[in-house]
């Protein structure tokens, strides 16, 4: 005899005397089932909770976590206080690994194309038949000496993972090519002829007295996020001066709300922008002089062209604005410049970002405290290779070859190109000349959704790896991912379920009879032989007088690091500034607004559309959720007649779109910007047809040097419909609190206690 | 007759009928809604006596703890190990049945077919539905290693000399079942006599 | 208990990143908040990240300030409660018994902090999500108030291990363990990337606060942080939110730093 309370309460009110007899003479079944133990591992059972530390791969910047585990399953992540790139603090995005694993539309066993290819009709098969059926297609290319006709595509792999793509792609002789929806590619191709170095650097943020930032969101999506976002407490509210933080960047961004000042340009001049600073540095002789002439080549008359008076028209500013910008730059030191984002995503996105770091340079912030460090490769061969990026120019490349038919397979991990390339280069027609296309990813995302063959892989709980990130914390470190539950389609049996991706591979491989020379019959196994060379090092955060225990060790803190073993060369010695290339535009006349995509807080660039905490993360300025939205200027939009929610057609060269309009202050008023993530064919229940997706109508350009995507340099035109839709936010969910002149809610000081 | 001036008609016989009928049908009535309530109020309050029944569910597995507790003398933690570390008690693995019943066959043949059901979870891997026989809601929150190490030590005796306060002599029983309500009054009552904190966030969270 | 637990929050610190948010939502089973529930005004965030516009066009700023409950000594949804649902307890927390609560929303009504929220639906999952469920704490159902509770799950399950391994669970002896403060700070806390948050017990500062006394020496680190910045209001950060209205809030905010003029704020998020 067991009422719940709600059903007393319903009885004693005695408003259905039938459901008192029923009701209340049986008991639910359910309440009566041991709920937790009995879907569980029977080696599991345990009343207690369990931390255990792992790596996260929600987001590129690789965060050391630890996961509550509890009765086998992940409760709760939190960071993880040894780990060097976080120590202890995560993003909003960490945590959302729970609903990647425990997703509703995770798959549940490897698939075969059933129906008409792109219809996503699927039959299950088993592991054996899945992993065979590849291998014979794969070695029968081989005999046919068709290997380079295989086109292997992942997310830029750190790690053990990365090595194993690696010697896959090597040995066999296909080619490898990674996918980036925002490429780092012009970040890394800059800091290799800046500094000579193949990692971006790290920035000493909290040992800074000013940052000047161009594009790059770095307090929200760009590089290491919560690394900096620690910095940033410190710089602001640390043991030192208040730090000053100027934000140049055409779009009004999370970074951009948090600096002292934000500088709107037009899109495309931030290098200009960075020229001129380096003249009036160099002319009022503020700068390390040695730099001056190196930059130079010894001819500070190379930079008179850049004299801000010259150019202030063209950046969008007043001169007197650049003075002053150079000058709190140079004065303040150690000052950091920091390049990225939407800054890098120009035709001229690599010569920005060499003026913009060059700038490091210029004021003797490189390799000093509160200026830069440099990386240094971790101390293990196999994986001290940074991850490569893959430039648009090489998948443009790709993808006329398989209009050709010269792709005989389409192998994808971890990239959704199906979703995430420009629509104009339609990559779906040409795939349909693609013999075969595999997917590896655990959930039909708009590429797993055209494959022929789908082989679920783990997600990062339930799977080995390794990281050794390249945004790193300026010393040799390897994080190590271990499995923290059981995976999740356990019980569907060895031939059902997920693999990781790493040991499909191998399988492949022994399968198509290749030697991947990595030594060991497991990816676990691969990893362990690596920390076996760490043990030998005898050095670092894990000292063990076995190598089991250094194994253990190795595992319950996540990692191994050595923060003596900092980067030993210097950077290379400044090189000759490169002349300011004009940014080209898609675009000319009627399409007067230039066009900001940004990655989103939440769901990033759509990886993570299919997590619903991540869909309903407010986007920090706007409040923004579920949604694909426009930003546009306040009072553009007044004088267009455009109101909040207003379905808009954004309309570029290359196809048309629908937005929902936010008007708000913080817009330049020649600009507009919409965030990516939305707009998915597929991709689980939570993304599925929800708003648009902006790579649908972003002009395949390139920068003009790395080949790299400019993913900022489309222009477009908006129209108002008729439509109206509420634009789900979270602003104006509670009432207005009380704002007036004394009762802030909010209270701003000019002391600094 | 003079207004306001009235006078009882007298009922016709019909008129008589009807009444009694209507009268005696509401007291019907009123007693069935008594007895009614009565019935949910005490179902609410759970007095085990009048309508829980006397034995508890059966089981999957009719597990005999009179057997493994009286006749063998076994310890309420040696099975259930967690319960002095952790909020749940725990019930144990089937890997842990399986340490004596890989050797242990069982007396009797009825005792030999329930092990051979264990046995054959071992080697599936199913895990066993075992049917809960104390549950508290979702809104309260028991913590066993709190209460076990409270009262054994004040007490000074071992934790198992402790499962009984609550869960009765569980090693009598054929079938488990609920000795006490374990409704909010039990737990306040036993707070309250302990000197233990009484404030709703005590359990409710 | 003699701790009185209270929050600081440094606004010079905060990046407006949602990590706190999202943790938030990990930690205490909180519903997906689906499309419809935003569009509705019903979404439930126990803690939010208000954003205040400021200034025009090119010298636009937005201002991001996490709002919770704010855990008042003298609450105003507490005495409106008619079931004593909401109350003080002698932790200085302000709970809420989902058990008690009939749904009146009265005390949602009373909050100037509209830090309070209601359950108008069946919280609903997936099942496989529901795996994710946080065993420790109350999945509410339909018409029930809901709200920060400064977690305190974690509050209770830190004190069992703390009297366990230390043999005594005061402040004092946990915060001097930085894996039992861990394990005792709110889910937000141990998020925030920026150390905008510092979780404490403040007992001594805000009962001297609420007398109208001079704030005594300071017990710990955020007793420390509130005496600095709230006992001198002249070159002091500290305020703590609608304080004039005599709710005698338990958090207290530290001002943002801006060296130029403040101009009034537009609108709010």
């Amino acid at each position: 005899m067991a009422l719940t309370r709600r059903q007393f309460m319903t009885l004693t009110g005695g408003s259905a005397a039938a459901a008192v007899l029923f009701a209340a003479c049986g008991v639910p079944e359910d309440e009566l089932l041991v709920e937790p133990p009995v879907l569980m591992p029977e080696d599991m059972v345990s009343g207690r909770d369990n931390w255990y530390a792992t790596v996260c791969r929600e987001c590129a910047s690789g965060e050391g976590v630890v996961v509550r585990v509890m009765e086998g399953r992940a409760k709760k992540i939190e960071g993880n206080v040894d780990y060097p790139v976080n120590a202890g603090k995560h993003s909003a995005r960490c945590e959302a690994a729970l609903q990647a694993l425990y997703n509703p539309d995770r798959i549940r066993g490897p698939l075969v194309r059933a129906g008409e290819r792109g219809t996503a009709q699927f039959e299950e098969i088993s592991w054996t038949d899945a992993v065979s059926r590849l291998s014979f297609r794969l070695q029968n290319l081989r005999g046919e000496r068709r290997q380079r006709r295989v086109v292997l595509a992942t997310q830029p792999l750190s790690g053990h993972l990365g090595l194993v793509v690696r010697q896959f792609a090597d040995k066999y002789g296909a080619t490898y090519l990674p996918f980036e929806s925002i490429e780092q590619t012009n970040l890394k191709t800059a800091v290799k002829a800046v500094f000579g170095q193949e990692r971006p650097p790290d920035f000493d943020i909290e040992n800074a007295s000013f940052i000047l930032s161009f594009g790059a969101d770095f307090l929200n999506t760009w590089g290491s996020p919560v690394r900096y976002s620690r910095g940033y407490g410190n710089f602001r509210q640390g043991e030192r001066e208040r730090g000053t933080h100027y934000h140049v960047d055409s779009r009004f961004s999370m970074t951009a709300a948090n600096a002292d000042k934000w500088i709107p340009v037009k899109p495309g001049t931030e290098g200009l922008l960075a020229l001129s600073i380096a003249h009036v540095i160099v002319k009022d002789d503020m700068g390390d002089s040695a730099a001056a002439d190196a930059l130079t080549g010894g001819d500070h008359s190379m930079l008179d062209p850049y004299a801000p008076d010259a150019v202030a028209d063209r950046i969008g500013i007043s001169s007197e604005k650049i003075h002053d910008i150079a000058h709190e730059f140079a004065e303040h030191s150690p000052a950091i410049a920091i390049g990225g984002g939407s800054a890098a995503a120009h035709t001229n996105g690599e010569s920005s970002m060499t003026a913009i770091y060059s700038l490091n340079h210029l004021v003797g912030s490189v390799g000093v405290q509160g200026g830069l460090r440099f990386n240094p490769p971790p101390p293990l061969d196999s994986i001290a290779a940074p991850p490569s990026s893959g430039a648009l120019s090489r998948w443009k490349t790709v993808v006329s070859d398989m209009r050709a038919g010269r792709i005989d397979a389409l192998l994808m991990s971890g990239a959704d190109p199906f979703y995430a390339l420009p629509g104009s280069l339609d990559i779906r027609t040409a795939s349909y000349d693609v013999p075969l296309i595999v997917s590896f990813s655990d959930i039909i995302d708009d590429s797993a959704a055209m494959a022929d063959l789908v082989l679920p892989k783990h997600t990062a709980l339930e799977d080995w790896g390794s990281d050794a990130p390249d945004f790193g914390p300026g010393y040799e470190m390897v994080g190590f991912q271990q499995p923290v539950v059981r995976p999740f389609f356990e019980n569907r049996g060895a031939e059902l379920g997920t693999r990781g991706f790493a040991d499909v591979l191998m399988a492949v491989a022994q399968g198509v009879g290749i030697d991947l020379e990595l030594g060991a019959e497991t990816f676990r196994d691969v990893l362990r032989a690596d920390a076996r060379k760490l043990y030998d090092l005898r050095r670092g955060s894990v000292s063990a007088p076995t190598f089991g225990a250094f194994w253990n060790g190795v595992l319950q803190r996540g990692g191994w690091w050595d923060a003596t073993a900092t980067a030993d060369a210097g950077a290379a010695s400044p090189q000759q500034l490169d002349e300011f290339e004009e940014p080209q535009f898609d675009g000319g006349d009627g399409f007067d607004y230039y066009l900001t995509p940004f990655s989103q807080t939440g769901i990033g660039e759509g990886q993570r559309a299919h997590l619903p905490w991540m869909q309903a993360t407010p986007d920090p300025i706007t409040t923004a959720t579920w949604r694909t939205w426009l930003e546009i200027n306040i009072h553009v939009a007044e004088d267009l007649d455009i109101r909040e929610g207003d379905v808009v057609k954004v309309t570029s060269p290359r196809g048309s779109i629908e937005a929902l309009a936010f008007p708000h202050p913080g817009v330049p008023p020649d600009t507009v910007s919409i965030p990516l993530g939305q707009g998915h064919s597929m991709h689980g229940r939570y993304a599925r047809d929800r708003g648009a997706n902006v790579f649908a109508i972003l002009a395949p350009l390139e920068d003009s040097k790395s080949g790299a995507f400019a993913w900022a340099a489309t222009k477009v035109n908006i129209e108002k419909t008729d439509a109206w839709v509420r634009v789900p936010k979270f602003e104006n969910t509670v009432p207005d609190l009380p704002v007036d002149e004394h009762h802030r809610v909010y209270q701003t000081t000019a002391n600094d206690s | 007759m003079i207004p306001g001036d009235f006078q009882i008609k007298k009922p016709s016989g019909k008129q008589m009928m009807l009444l009694s009928t209507l009268g005696i049908g509401g007291l019907a009535a009123a007693v069935v809604v008594v007895l009614g309530l009565t019935w949910v109020i005490s179902a609410w309050m759970g007095t085990p006596i009048i309508f829980a029944s006397e034995e508890g569910p059966e089981q999957p597995i009719a597990f005999p703890h009179t057997t493994h507790v009286q006749d063998l003398g076994m310890d309420c933690t040696f099975c259930h190990r967690e319960v002095t570390k952790s909020a749940q008690a725990t019930i144990p693995s089937v890997g842990m049945c399986m340490t004596c019943h890989q050797v242990v066959d069982g007396s009797t043949e009825a005792a030999q077919a329930e092990i051979e059901k264990i046995r054959d979870a071992y080697s599936s891997g199913d895990p066993i539905a075992w049917v809960r026989v104390h549950r508290v809601p979702d809104h309260v929150h028991f913590v066993h290693d709190a209460h076990i190490s409270f009262f054994s030590e004040r007490d000074g005796v071992a934790p198992t000399a402790v499962c009984s306060t609550c869960h009765g002599s569980v090693g009598s029983m054929e079938k488990v079942r609920q000795v006490r309500t374990l409704k909010m009054s039990d737990c306040v009552d036993c707070h309250r006599d302990n000197g233990a904190p009484t404030d709703c966030t005590t359990c409710h969270y | 208990m003699a701790e009185s637990w209270g929050m600081i929050v440094d606004l010079d610190r905060c990046t407006g990143c949602q990590a706190c948010v999202v943790a938030c939502q990990s930690e205490n089973n909180i519903p997906i908040n689906e499309e419809e529930h935003f569009n509705q005004r019903r979404a439930i965030q126990w803690i939010r990240v208000e954003r205040y516009w400021e200034g025009e066009f090119p010298n636009v700023r937005a201002r991001f300030v996490p709002i919770f409950c704010q855990h008042c000594s003298d609450a105003p949804c507490e005495p409106v409660c008619p079931v004593y649902a909401t109350y003080h307890n002698s932790e200085g927390l302000n709970v809420q018994v989902y058990n008690r609560c009939i749904g009146t929303r009265f005390c949602a009504n009373g909050c100037p902090y509209h830090a309070r929220f209601f359950n108008f639906w069946e919280p609903e999952w997936p099942e496989s999500l529901t795996n994710q469920l946080n065993p420790d704490v109350t999945v509410r159902s339909r018409g029930i108030m809901e709200k920060c509770t400064f977690c305190i799950q974690r509050i209770r399950r830190t004190k069992r291990a703390a009297t366990k391994s230390e043999g005594d669970s005061s402040a004092e002896t946990i915060f001097a363990n930085p894996e039992l403060e861990r394990a005792l700070s709110p889910a937000c806390v141990n998020a925030c990337p920026t150390d905008t948050l510092v979780f404490g017990d403040l007992f001594e500062m805000l009962s001297a606060r609420r007398a109208g006394e001079r704030l005594p020496k300071p017990k710990n680190r955020a007793q420390e942080i509130v005496r600095r910045e709230l006992q001198d209001a002249e070159n002091g950060r500290g305020y703590r939110v609608l304080e004039e209205k005599g709710t005698n809030p338990s958090v207290i905010y530290l001002s943002k730093v801006d060296k130029e003029t403040v101009e009034e704020a537009v609108s709010h998020g």
